[in-house]
This record gives structure tokens, sequence and C-alpha cells, in this order.
């Protein structure tokens, strides 16, 4: 079971090795991480929609190279290593929910501006009344 | 594209100059000089007795998971002596430094430390303490142990295994080299946002622990992910899930929490090099930035942290409190179930760590109900371990010593992180010393555990007992040191004492801080037994040789294989029938590995591709800190250049002949019938 001497080559895990598909990995990835770059540096969109559409780019990402890198699919010699990765989904949720819970409450509840404010008036932060006043209608 | 640098910097030597070297400072030239020649006495002795060769061949190039065991111990040790170092300083400045007519000395206005070097101290501290020592022995005893107790040969990715520790030891090279080149990050030891951005410590302090525990992070994702893999895929036929020790359940546990939270400390990690490196605005106090998202990130990673150190510690107790008790483990499933509970519980409580940031009174009380539902496993793994001694033949040999402390400590930690877990009350004691006495009891109970571990499970890696006369010695200064140094600081922490101080003005406090320093007079001697335990046992090592089973009333496979354990673990590979496959062969009579017909053994080759790494890795690092840009660059070029060509590498394996191993395997059965047994 350990060790055993055959072939590490003939094990079905690396024949879903393909170049083709880490050269399209590569590219996606790399136009999508760009387009996400571009939008943040752009900042031309609203703050929600900047972080929902990075977000969702984010995602692409990720499922891209969990399916061309990782080969992670249906396949008998892959699927537990799918399943495992989907039961890490739930951290994914429990760390991002309770973060922006979290944030949710306390933009409302101290002087930080929400970020599209604080690039409208970049340098100086606001004195802290207003900008707790502005927070509040903000939020 | 880079961000603009305050001070000099040239092109071949970034911002590294004469400056750098802190020859003015007489501690730092004092520790220097120790350095210097315990290194002279150390490669005085390799050149002496020729050792060299055989260092390089059977050590820095090996992939047998006992040895990288052994070298993450060894590297543990040496932290945690410097770590301890840290300690002595910290707890004399504060010693001295009382009021206002307190001396100073050596350029300080009070006490012999500078706020400015003190404040390096601390965070060295604790840095070096979470993962240059705890981490480090943790990971040794899991990679030693967890593939003797599943009945394998190696670990999963023996490369990957040698690549993870050189990493780590490269990491622990970062930090040391920091004393004597540059200085190190002042701001304590998790971080401090907005204060460690660039306009704020424009030193290379705060990159030197950028780096080094980014490396760490790095090195210990990737044992992680090796131990599992070895624990999913490499158990013995027969060894269910059900029928796996408790030891190697808290490792998987363990591990997963550490592959899915070390990630988001590289990031969180990564963001702030972003911020110092390219001026970027993740951590920054405006222009869209948010500090807090810091404190956030990185307190995901460091709340399942702290448990990803404490369970393999609780997996140690229960394999010593069985094995002393004489008695199978109480409530197997429960402790089962208990370690993934509490692996899980750890992901939804990281906001106890900044109750007073003002987040709602919603969000504060979820995170304290989280974080008090971590008392229900841990309450049920402490009964667990008292059933199991309850009525069994408790013998009080050092191993099962060790494990008692820790289970004390496990108490004064637990009750008093229930304590810190009442948003309401930890407002008024947060960055206080209460919470840093609550920690060093969790982490005692670590270090407990460590000891116990190896004194327990010594003699079958080194094969002969460690002797008991010092080592108890050695305990009981261990607990007095912790009595005295710690009951002080939690009344302090009532008094209101905050962390950190390099100053103390209020001289009431004085006498619990010199009954401190008596503490720490206890652990400097603890220190001198422990150096006379090993000396004594490593002179009388002949008289002290052991058999398979040392203890008599071991449970587990890895008690089954001879001591020191061959390179293969197991002549044969073997066929498990039962929850405490060892105690089970013992009572049904088939404890004798007898076999004749030896086979070829398969096992993966020694290389030197992971040494080359770290060492590229260490100088990758090093030209970051300095922003020597010409030598980050060639050193990032080497190590993927590396990295492809190991790749292309055919001879990784190699095969030990079956008449080797039968050689071996007599040898160990000779010395065994020899008198020579004390
Ligand atoms: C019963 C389980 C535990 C509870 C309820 C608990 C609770 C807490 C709380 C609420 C804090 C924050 C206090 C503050 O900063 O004001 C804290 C800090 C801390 N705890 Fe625990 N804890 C527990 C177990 C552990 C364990 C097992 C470890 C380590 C192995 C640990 C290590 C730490 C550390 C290192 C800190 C402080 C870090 C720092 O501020 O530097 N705790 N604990
Ligand atoms: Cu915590």
């Amino acid at each position: 079971m350990t060790h055993s001497a055959e072939n590490p080559l003939h094990h079905p895990e690396v024949h879903q090795a393909s170049l083709s598909g880490y050269v399209a990995n590569f590219l996606i990835t790399v136009l999508v991480m760009t387009a996400a770059l571009w939008l943040a540096r752009d900042n031309s969109l609203p703050a929600g929609s900047l972080v929902g559409w990075t977000s969702l780019l984010a995602l692409v990402a990720v499922l891209v190279q969990a399916y061309l890198l990782l080969h992670m699919n249906w396949s008998k010699a892959q699927i537990w290593h799918t399943v495992a990765m989907i039961l890490f989904v739930p951290l994914f949720v429990v760390m991002i929910g309770l973060t922006m819970w979290m944030f949710h409450g306390l933009y409302q509840r101290t002087a930080i501006a929400m970020p599209h404010q604080t690039m409208a008036a970049p340098m100086h932060p606001a004195p802290a009344a207003s900008a707790a006043a502005h927070t509040v209608k903000a939020a | 594209m880079f961000v603009h640098l305050q001070g000099p910097w040239n092109p071949v030597w970034g911002r590294l100059s004469l400056q750098a070297i802190p020859y003015q400072n007489p501690i730092l030239v004092g520790t220097f000089l120790f350095a210097m020649i315990a290194a002279l006495a150390i490669v005085g002795a390799v050149f002496y007795f020729r050792a060299g060769p055989y260092l390089w061949r059977e050590w820095f190039t090996t992939v047998d998971h006992k040895k990288i065991g052994v070298m993450y111990c060894l590297l543990g040790l040496v932290m945690l002596f410097r770590g301890f170092i840290d300690a002595l300083m910290i707890r004399s400045q504060q010693a001295m430094a009382v009021g206002p007519h307190s001396p100073g000395y050596l350029g300080a206005l009070h006490g012999y430390l500078t706020p400015f070097h003190i404040g390096q101290v601390y965070t060295a501290h604790g840095l070096i303490m979470v993962v240059f020592a705890a981490t480090p022995l943790l990971v040794g005893i899991m990679n030693i142990v967890v593939p003797l107790q599943i009945g394998a040969r190696d670990m999963a990715y023996p490369y990957l295994n040698a690549l993870g520790f050189w990493l780590t030891a490269a990491a622990a090279a970062l930090v040391m080299l920091s004393l004597f080149v540059g200085n190190f990050a002042h701001g304590g030891w998790y971080g401090f946002l907005p204060y460690f951005e660039l306009p704020y410590s424009p030193g290379v302090g705060v990159d030197y622990w950028m780096w080094a525990f980014q490396l760490s992070a790095i090195g210990t994702t990737m044992g992680s992910i090796n131990l599992i893999a070895t624990i999913v895929k490499m158990r013995a036929p027969g060894m269910t899930w059900m029928r796996m020790p408790i030891f190697t359940w808290a490792s998987l546990s363990t591990n997963l929490i550490a592959l899915t939270s070390f990630p988001v400390l590289m990031v969180s990690l990564a963001l702030l090099g972003l911020d110092r490196y390219f001026g970027t605005h993740f951590y920054t106090a405006g222009q869209g930035g948010n500090l807090m998202l810091y404190n956030d990130l990185f307190w995901v990673w460091g709340h399942p942290e702290v448990y990803f150190l404490i369970l393999p510690a609780f997996g140690m107790m229960s394999e010593i409190i069985p094995t002393f008790s004489e008695k199978t483990l109480f409530g197997y499933a429960t402790m089962v179930v208990a370690s993934f509970a509490i692996g899980g519980v750890s992901w939804g409580v990281w906001l106890h760590h900044f109750f007073t940031m003002a987040a709602e009174p919603s969000v504060n009380s979820f995170y304290s109900v989280t974080t008090m539902l971590v008392g229900i496993p841990t309450g049920v793994k402490v009964f667990n371990w008292i059933f199991t001694m309850y009525r069994g033949r408790v013998r009080f040999e050092l191993p099962m010593l060790w494990a008692l402390l820790a289970l004390f400590l496990l108490l004064v930690g637990g009750m008093t992180g229930m304590m810190n877990a009442f948003a309401a009350s930890d407002y008024m004691w947060h960055n206080g010393v209460f919470v840093v006495a609550h920690f060093h009891m969790m982490v005692l109970l670590i270090a407990s555990s460590i000891f116990g571990a190896v004194e327990y499970w010594f003699p079958k890696v080194f094969g002969f007992k460690l002797e008991q006369r010092w080592g108890k010695w050695f305990f009981w200064f261990m607990v007095l040191g912790t009595a005295w140094v710690f009951v002080p600081m939690f009344i302090l922490g009532f008094a209101g004492m905050t962390r950190r101080l390099d100053y103390v003005p209020v001289t009431q406090w004085a006498p619990y801080l010199r009954v401190m320093l008596v503490g720490m007079a206890f652990y400097v001697v603890a220190l001198g037994f422990f150096v006379a335990h090993l000396y004594v046992s490593l002179r009388d090592r002949m008289k002290n040789r052991v058999g398979a089973d040392p203890w008599g009333t071991t449970r587990n496979l890895e008690w089954m294989t001879h001591s020191p354990v061959p390179a293969y673990n197991f002549a044969f590979i073997p066929r498990v029938h039962a929850r405490d496959e060892w105690a089970w062969r013992k009572e049904h009579g088939m404890a004798n590995l007898g076999n004749e017909s030896f086979e070829d053994i398969h096992m993966p080759r020694n290389t030197g591709v992971p040494v080359l790494l770290g060492a590229l890795s260490f100088a990758l690092c090093f030209a970051l800190v300095w922003r020597i840009w010409w030598l980050a660059a060639a050193c990032l070029g080497l190590v993927v250049l590396v990295i492809i060509l190991r790749s292309f590498a055919r001879k990784t394996d190699e095969v030990i002949p079956a008449t080797t191993v039968a050689g071996v395997e007599r040898a160990a059965q000779d010395a065994l019938a020899s008198p020579a047994r004390g």
C-alpha cells in the first residue's frame, strides 16, 4: 500500500493533465484577474457593484482553476477530491458572511466612512462628526 | 511601480548598509559573540569528527519522516531557547523599570532596554514561541508518530516533507538574522495596523517579521497537506477510520485547520506586503483602506491557529494517559467527535480577539456564545481523560506527570478563556496581562504535552529511555516557575496592568513583578536541570536501551516495531485487527513480529533539493527585506528553475534489498536479547 513500485505515470490523476487545459487556465485566469484589477483602478463603478463584479470575477477564477488546473470533476479518479473541496465551501460562507455582517455593523457605528465616500474625498479623513452623519445615511 | 522609500537606497545593496549592523548595542554584541562561539563550536566539532559528509547524507538530504521530525524538534528547541531568553529580558526589564525613580542603564531611561528594543524583544518572543518553537515541535512529533501509528513506511510526499521543514528553518534563520543585521518589528507579534504600514514603520523590522511569518506559513501548509494525505491514503490494511489512534485523529483535525486557515494568513500578510512595497491601500486609514480588515483576516487565521497548536497536544495527552493508567482510553468516539467539533467551532470565534473594536452588540454576543461553545467539546475531553484514569493503575512516570500538568493548565487556561469570552468583561482587561496569562496557560499546556510526548516517544525514536531523576527536577522547577510567574500575572491583570509595557508607572505593582522575576529564576534552574537531564540520558544511553515496548503498557502500532525504528518502519506492513492494535496483539499472543521471508522494500531516495530551495528562499526573503531587487529576482528565478529541473528527476526512489532488511531485523532482535538492556 505504501510506495508500490508501479509507475506513478500510470495513475489516473496524472492522466488528467493536458497542455491545452493548462494554457487555457493560464490565459483565462490572467484575463479575469486583469479585468478585476482594471475595474478597481478605474474605479468608475459605484462601490456596491464594484464589489459585486470583482467578487464574480474572483469566483470565475476559482472555478476555472479548480476545473482546469486541479481537475476537480466527477470522474472516478477525482470525485473524492471534488467532494472534499465542496465540503470546504461552508468555511468560505462562514468567513465571508460573518466578516460582512461585522463590518456592516461597524460602519454604522463608527466614524469610518464607507469606501465610496473616502474615495470621493481622498487624503483627509473627514471630521468625525460629519463622517458619522454621512455614514448613517449611506448605510 | 515601487513605493517611495524614506532613507537611502542603492541598486546594488538596496537598503543595506553598515549602519544596519547594531555594533553599538552591547546586548546585541554579546549575543553575537555567544552565537559565534556556539556556531564555531558546532562547526569545529563537525570538522573534528569529520561529520560533514555523514550529516549531509543522513540528515540534511533526508526524506525520512523520522529524521525530518527530529530536525523539526531540534529547530523547535533552539527557538524555544531563544524565545526564553526574550522572556527573561521582558521580565527583568519590567521588574527594574518601575516608577519614576527607577534607574536606567545602557541608554534606557528606566531599566536597561529602550522602548524600541523591548518592542522588538516582545514581538520576537511572541512570534518565535508560536510559530518557530511550538509549531515545529508539534509538527515534528506528528511527523514522527503519525506514519508509525497508521502502519505506513513514510509520509505520502517525502520530498514535500523535507521542503516544508527547510522552509520553516529558513524562516527561523531569518528571524535570527534580524538580531545582527537590521532590526525586528516592534509592534507585537500579530501586527498592528496601520502602525505596520510603511509611513509609520519605515524600517526593515516589519519586513523581516512579514517575510519570516510568510515563509513559515508556506512551510506549515505544505506539512499539513502532507499529513492529511498520509492519514487519508496510507493507512495499513484493516486500519479503518474508527480504529485510528487518537493522536492520528487529532493530527488529522489539526492539519485540516492548518490547511484551511494558513492561506488566510498568507493573504493577510501579502496584502500588507502590497501596501508596503507597491503603495496600495488595503489597510491604510484612508483612501479606501480599512485597518480593521487586517485584524479580521489575521484572526480568521489566528484563532484556528491556536487550536492548530492545541489539538496535537490533546492528542498527546490521549496517548500518554491510557498508557500510564493501564487502561484503554475512555470514550474513544466522543474524543474523535470532540476533536472535530473543536476544529469546526474554532472557525467561528475569531472576533473574540477584538471585541473592543465596537462591533454591534449582536455581533459581539454571537462571538461570545460561539467562543463559549468551545468549552463543551473541551470539557468532554477533560472528563474522558479523568475517566480513563479512574480505577486505572496510574503510574506517575515522567510522561504522565507532564500530561497531568497539562490537564491542570488546561483547566486554568480554559476557565480564564471563558472569562475572556464574555465581551463585557473582556472590555475591562483586553490588551492587559490577564489575557497574556490566559494564553500562557494554554501554550504552557502545549509545552507540557510536548515535553511529555518527548519523554514518551523518545525511546521509540532513539532506542533508549531518558533518565528520570533530573527529568523530575526539571518538571518540578517548571511547575514552580509557572506558578510564580503566572499567578502574579493574573493578579496584575485584574489590577489593570496593560501588556507590553517598557516602563511600569504604578509602583504598587513592583512586588508582583519581583515575584515574577523569582519565577523566572526557577525557570532558569529548570533549564539547567533540562540540560542535565539530556546529558545524563545521553551518557547512560547504553544502560537505558529498550525494546519495542519500553513502557510495557502501550497500545498503538508504533510500539510494535523496533526501537529505534528502522528506516523502513515496518519490515511487513501490519494488518490491523482492532482499535489499540498493539494492545490487542499482546492480549492475543501475537506480539511477536517474527517472519523470516523478508521482501525488498521500496523507499523514497534522499535529495538535496529541499535544502537548496530552503537556502534560496532564505536569500529571496533577505533580498526582499532589504529591497535588493536584483538578488530577489535572481533567487526567485532560481527557485522556479530548480523546481522545474527537479520535476524531471527520474531516480527519486530506491529499493532496500530483502537481505539488508533481514540483517537489520536480526540485529534488532539480537540487541533485544542481549543483557545490555538495563
Ligand atoms: C476554552 C477555550 C478558549 C477560550 C474560551 C479562549 C478565549 C480567548 C479570548 C476571548 C481571547 C481574547 C482576549 C483579549 O484579547 O482580550 C483569547 C486570547 C488568546 N488566546 Fe484564548 N481561548 C481559549 C483557548 C485558547 C487556546 C487553546 C489557546 C492556545 C493554544 C489560546 C491562545 C490565546 C492567545 C494566543 C490569545 C491572545 C493573543 C494575543 O492577543 O496576543 N486560547 N482567548
Ligand atoms: Cu481566540
